[in-house]
């Protein structure tokens, strides 16, 4: 009798955690299934392990050192690694000579690359715009000068002959909390759709993979209903809505990454009137952290700290200078951010506030 | 009056449903200068389109030195003698005066066949010099002239190199007075220098005082022709607008 | 006695002053070196290329707005062909692709009588679409050491091979648009397309022969990038259209037609690649850089710009 009463009571408690799902479930972090790798097979060192004795910097200081930025955009996400780099220059004594963007364009990348050569920068960090095309361009640069990879290793280069080491956010657990979050948000039960990279790009493949992984292997009540590969970012929202038509009750929706694939998708969502399914997206975006702030489809932002990435790539640069061995592989870790943590998730990841659209939304 | 040199017969043009111009007869020799007048939309410009080679006739024949000729294109009236003024000019107004002179005919030297731009240069000069057209250099562009020099240069360049037939659209329109008489005094000596002459003009002034002929249109009909020392202004307007019947 | 037009040289003097600016700012970064100076001519052959080109197109009144697709695919078919066949053949079907491109421009223009705006817009998308679908979005590396010499990355002593090509281009670019019938007819077609077609000149047929040329020459752009990249991708050129446009108008061709210049054209292609290079070097951010550029260029092109030729009455 009382067993009944107390299920009784628990299955009511139950209902009503359940209601509050939708609005801030605590998220379990389930175990990790896997572990992110390099882009040939190297192990993942936290970027916490990178560190300078006093002595190191000192080194550094007297060297009167320079640098060169040379990045494949501007945007958020390089302003923010931007800024981890300068700070941690400023206290190595290093000073940053140039600062290109090239805009996604490879050419452009290959001239920004030969241009800041001319400044015979001590050390670079930059973030190849594609492996293949950019290959040929930082030859010439890795004799002379300490690179800093982010992201992606242009094809033939080798590490500790060409570079120094290749910072990138920890694959692994940006997938694996995108599950974690999503499943918290639909209860752990339901069905989801999951929109991935559909081309062969070890970073995107890596977060989609343990997401995917995730997904079905800790949470046996979620069933992945459809899988849609997306080739071209920019193509997203018509993917979206393809599959969205047809599949009107998907409980939540993973996509790859924010921009421009996460916008399309909730963009489609909007289109189809569709308010219920949860969606969970890779990086901070502004429209869909409003989306978020509001309390729409977006439930969570799994975000890498963009400020950190920087710390790491230049204190790289530092060990590269002083011809220390360093990690082949550094990741940096990433977050969960929701609608309870989104003024700090921007100041941890980008190191800056919320856009004014965000702040007000969230009524501050 | 010599052999006629040009020999419109039973004229016809058609677009789509408009008839523009209805069995125009015509015919101007060497020496002589036949105007062509009417009111708007009687089918002058029309008429001189189809002699120049820019429109194809629905009908008719057009005869040059009694052979009957089709052209195919306005390079096709051209290389058989016929020259145009058009009421726009035709001249590229960015272009150098010598450059609009050899438009389309350009002088070359040499084994790679380079424009010789002094030939021509020298070439123009002469022949404004020669016809008193006042342009201060041939290397001047056009849009730096006045109306009047403009018109001097399209008149002087039909000049050079028409061999036969020389047509005009309402070449004064647009002048002062000063500037008529000078372009008048061109299309005599051109008259004189054995060109064959057939004028578009809203002016019976100038009608009266250059042509030999009137031809008078009327809603793309033929009227009737006059000489004009046999026939006054008064007859001509009657013509024109539609008091005097065709003949 | 030749009338000296001032507009014609002021964008000369602006590269010289620019040059000589840089040149005493940046004395100590680099700027004079000689590296850095070759590096400027290669960067900017690609576009020098284009913008030899687009003199032609501009002036005889028409634009090509595909420029940049073609440079794509042409770059694609180059380095695809490459892998199995010989790089004469690749080098072939690259420029193929760019004469194909230009004819069917040309054909829609001067037959159905389409505004050449509107048609290369459409070409723009068409031909972008298929960059994107013939490799599946994939980049393609090029191994053919003497390709990539000849095409791109090679110097002939201290002279890179880029700057062959760009001076080639240039020289006879300049010879036929000035001292050939057709150069003068193309002008005339973009100043008064009644007035030459009255004169005899086939109109439709220059036309044609400008937007073929573009073509040709955006796909000699994309080879060039393929061997100086020693690969190809989809995003080549992408952002070409507008770097050359801008070099061609500072050069001191009109944008409407009817007057051009080649040799102007290669100068607004350097002074577009020296800013770049210079504001890299003076340590401005990413977004200084951005403004910086659109401000020099709007002055640039505020000095050089001929003086519309609308006159009233």
């Amino acid at each position: 009798m009382v067993g009944a009463l107390a299920l009784a009571s628990a299955s009511l408690a139950c209902g009503s955690a359940k209601q509050e799902t939708d609005a801030a479930a605590p998220i379990r972090s389930s175990k990790s299934l896997g572990t992110t790798h390099g882009p040939n097979g190297e192990p993942a060192t936290p970027t916490s392990a990178l560190t300078l004795t006093p002595g190191e910097v000192a080194k550094v200081r007297a060297g009167h050192y320079t640098a060169a930025l040379v990045w494949h955009e501007s945007a958020d996400f390089t302003t923010a690694v931007t800024a981890g780099v300068r700070d941690e220059f400023d206290r190595l004594g290093i000073e940053v000579v140039a600062e290109t963007s090239a805009n996604f364009d490879a050419a452009k990348q290959k001239a920004d690359i030969e241009t800041v050569e001319a400044k015979r920068p001590s050390v670079m960090l930059t973030l190849p715009v594609d492996p293949v095309v950019t290959a040929s361009a930082y030859k010439a640069a890795a004799r002379r000068t300490k690179i800093v990879l982010l992201s992606s290793v242009p094809q033939g280069m080798k590490q500790g002959r060409d570079y120094v080491d290749l910072v990138t956010d920890d694959l692994f657990q940006m997938g694996k909390r995108a599950a974690d979050a999503l499943a918290a948000a639909i209860g752990d039960e339901g069905t989801v759709g999951y929109f991935f990279h559909d081309a062969n790009h070890y970073v995107t493949n890596q977060r989609d993979q343990a997401f995917l992984k995730t997904i079905t292997g800790s949470y046996p009540k979620i069933r992945v209903a459809v899988k849609r590969g997306i080739a071209d970012p920019n193509e997203a929202q018509d993917e979206a809505n393809a599959v969205l038509v047809k599949d009107r009750d998907l409980s939540g929706v993973y996509v790859m990454f924010a921009q421009p694939p996460g916008e399309g998708v909730l963009a489609a969502l909007r289109a189809n009137g569709n308010t219920k399914t949860k969606l969970v997206t890779l990086d901070l975006d502004e429209p869909l952290a409003l989306d978020m702030a509001k309390g729409g489809n977006t439930v969570a932002l799994i975000a890498d700290k963009a400020y950190e990435l920087g710390r790491a790539m230049a204190v790289s640069g530092a060990y590269g200078l002083l011809d220390k061995d360093a990690p082949a592989f550094v990741v940096a870790p990433a977050m969960t951010i929701t609608r309870s943590n989104l003024v700090e998730g921007y100041h941890e990841s980008l190191h800056r506030d919320p856009p004014a659209s965000v702040m007000k939304a969230l009524g501050k | 009056m010599s052999a006629p040199l040009v020999r419109i017969e039973g004229l016809r043009k058609e677009f789509r449903a408009v008839v523009a111009v209805e069995d125009v007869t015509l015919e101007v020799s060497p020496g002589e200068i036949v105007a062509l007048v009417g009111d708007n939309g009687a089918g002058k410009s029309t008429v001189v389109k189809c002699i120049a080679g820019v429109h194809a006739p629905t009908a008719g024949r057009i005869l040059l030195e009694g052979r009957a000729v089709e052209f195919s294109s306005p390079l096709d009236a051209r290389s058989q003698g016929i020259e145009v003024v058009f009421q726009d000019l035709a001249l590229a107004s960015a272009q150098p005066v010598y450059m609009n002179m050899f438009l389309g005919r350009e002088l070359v030297k040499g084994p790679l066949r380079r424009l010789d731009r002094e030939a021509m240069a020298a070439e123009t000069k002469a022949l404004l010099d020669g016809l008193d057209v006042l342009v201060e250099s041939p290397h001047r562009a056009v849009r730096d002239l006045s109306g009047g020099q403009r018109q001097g240069v399209a008149i002087a360049r039909a000049m050079y190199w028409a061999q036969r037939l020389v047509l005009m659209d309402e070449p004064t329109a647009a002048l002062g007075v000063a500037e008529t008489r000078r372009v008048e005094e061109q299309i005599l000596r051109m008259r004189d220098g054995g060109r064959a002459i057939l004028i578009v003009s809203h002016s019976l002034d100038q009608v009266f005082r250059l042509a030999h002929r009137i031809c008078v249109l009327r809603r793309g009909r033929q009227v009737g022709i006059r000489r004009t020392s046999e026939t006054t202004g008064d007859e001509i307007v009657a013509m024109i607008t539609g008091l005097r019947d065709a003949d | 006695m030749r009338a000296i037009e001032p507009r014609r040289y002021v964008v000369y003097v602006a590269f010289l002053l620019i040059l000589a600016f840089f040149a005493a700012t940046l004395s100590d970064d680099g700027f004079l070196s000689e590296d850095n100076l070759l590096n400027i001519v290669r960067q900017t052959t690609p576009v020098t290329v284009m913008a030899v080109a687009v003199v032609f197109v501009l002036s005889a009144g028409e634009i090509d707005l595909s420029l940049g697709s073609v440079v794509a695919l042409s770059a694609l078919v180059t380095a695809e062909v490459m892998k199995t066949q010989s790089a004469v053949l690749a080098v072939a079907a690259g420029l193929g692709v760019g004469l194909a491109t230009g004819a069917v421009n040309g054909l829609f223009v001067t037959l159905l009588r389409l505004p050449s705006f509107l048609v290369t817009l459409a070409s723009l998308g068409i031909v972008a679409g298929l960059a994107r679908t013939i490799t599946d979005l994939r980049s393609v590396a090029v191994d053919d050491q003497s390709f990539i010499d000849i095409f791109g990355s090679g110097d002939v002593g201290p002279i890179p091979s880029l700057a062959f090509w760009a001076l080639g281009a240039v020289v006879l670019g300049h010879f036929v648009f000035r001292h050939k019938r057709f150069g003068a007819h193309v002008v005339a077609t973009g100043d008064d397309a009644g007035a030459a077609r009255a004169t005899g000149i086939r109109v439709d047929r220059v036309r044609f022969a400008v937007l073929v040329l573009s073509g040709a020459a955006a796909a000699l752009a994309g080879i060039l990038y393929t061997g100086r990249l020693e690969a190809a991708t989809y995003t080549l050129g992408e952002q070409d259209l507008v770097t050359v446009i801008a070099a061609v108008v500072i050069g001191g061709t009109r944008l409407f037609g009817g007057e051009g210049s080649v040799v102007g054209a290669l100068i607004g292609s350097l002074i577009m690649g020296t800013l770049t290079n210079g504001l890299i070097l003076w340590g401005l951010s990413t977004s200084e850089q951005l403004i910086a550029q659109g401000g020099l260029l709007l002055l640039a092109i505020s000095l050089t710009l001929r003086e519309p030729r609308r006159e009233l009455a």
